[in-house]
């Protein structure tokens, strides 16, 4: 149940690459973090978000506030599972969920040609276009790259087949 | 049980759990954040927003230099600023403050900053302006200069309408 202990302390899991576990264990923590500090900081400013929210034109009044509250505290939530390791794979599809709306949201919006700014800087504001875009989608690759790798390994998978 | 077979049932559960942390965050944020949600039902989300606007661009705008109307007209006369449009670049096409360049809030960067401001010294008065006293795009543009290390930042904060209002030079692109 809990992923990304350090190598060598989960009993079930062989040790085949601590290099591996600690690059896992590392990209939990930095992708994690990030997403974390994008939630806080949407939280403490809820109507700053629900006007970038709703300068995308997309939603009514009602669903832009639903969806100003309930995308801040799942990334928030996400991350923190995400950070301390319990169910960093479902975490992860959350985060990478909410990473495929981002990136249909912005393209929608390049598409209508709309000059607005993204509500998605970590940072720094940046407008809707192809660097934000860029971003977005090398965050979404490096979520499931990380889905990927939290997956049990071959060797796990293999002494499972051995029970009838 | 067949690798397929593992694999199918770790993602279901995978899947399942991503659904129960999706609905802990939104209850969270149901619990936490209700007033936001009932102003967005109430239909006074705008109204809240705006409210919010205007409270943070009056404490932002305390750290920056503003001028009104008659003021930001003798500096224009007298040629001691360079006047920068921070609306869309739609608006300013149409209609501008008379040799005002554009500088989109919705699109500054830094190589923006650097193409538009091209051998203005740093020290060199400058004058940002939007739409209306309302808007906050002449904020956001002064913020980021006086970042970018301009420190004679001013906001003209009657915006494009007042000035426009008055009859005093416009220009648009040709």
């Amino acid at each position: 149940m809990w992923g990304g202990f350090a190598p060598g302390m989960r009993p079930d899991i062989p040790l085949t690459s601590s290099a591996k576990n600690w690059l896992v264990i590392a990209a939990r923590l930095v992708l994690g973090g990030l997403f974390l500090y994008a939630g806080l900081a949407k939280i403490f400013k809820p109507y700053n978000f629900a006007a970038a929210v709703q300068a995308y034109q997309l939603l009514p009044p009602a669903l832009v506030a639903v969806t100003a509250v309930f995308i801040p505290w799942m990334e928030a939530v996400a991350a923190g599972a995400l950070i301390i390791g319990w169910k960093p794979r479902s975490a992860v599809l959350v985060l990478s969920a909410l990473m495929i709306v981002f990136l249909a949201a912005i393209v929608i919006t390049m598409a209508r040609g709309l000059d607005i700014d993204c509500g998605c800087g970590l940072l720094v504001d940046r407008p809707v276009g192809w660097q934000a875009l860029l971003e977005d989608g090398i965050l979404l690759l490096l979520l499931l790259g990380l889905y990927t790798a939290l997956l049990p390994p071959r060797a796990a998978v293999q002494a499972i087949e051995t029970v009838p | 049980m067949s690798r397929g077979l593992i694999v199918r049932s770790t993602m279901a559960s995978d899947l399942t759990w991503a659904v129960c942390l999706a609905l802990l965050g939104a209850a969270l944020g149901l619990v936490a954040q209700w007033g936001v949600i009932r102003h967005g039902w109430q239909g006074t989300l705008e109204l809240q927003i705006a409210a919010v606007e205007k409270v943070e661009a009056t404490r932002r705008l305390a750290a920056i230099q503003t001028y009104p109307l008659d003021q930001v007209l003798s500096i224009h006369q007298e040629g001691r600023a360079v006047f920068i449009d921070a609306r869309e670049p739609a608006e300013y096409r149409e209609l501008h403050i008379a040799r005002a360049v554009s500088l989109p809030a919705s699109q500054i960067s830094v190589r923006q900053v650097a193409a538009t401001l091209a051998g203005i010294a740093r020290d060199h008065p400058i004058v940002v302006y939007c739409g209306s006293a309302d808007c906050h795009a002449s904020l956001r543009v002064a913020e980021f200069l006086q970042k970018q290390g301009y420190t004679q930042v001013a906001v003209y904060v009657g915006g494009f309408r007042a000035w426009d209002e008055a009859g005093y030079p416009v220009d648009i692109v040709r």
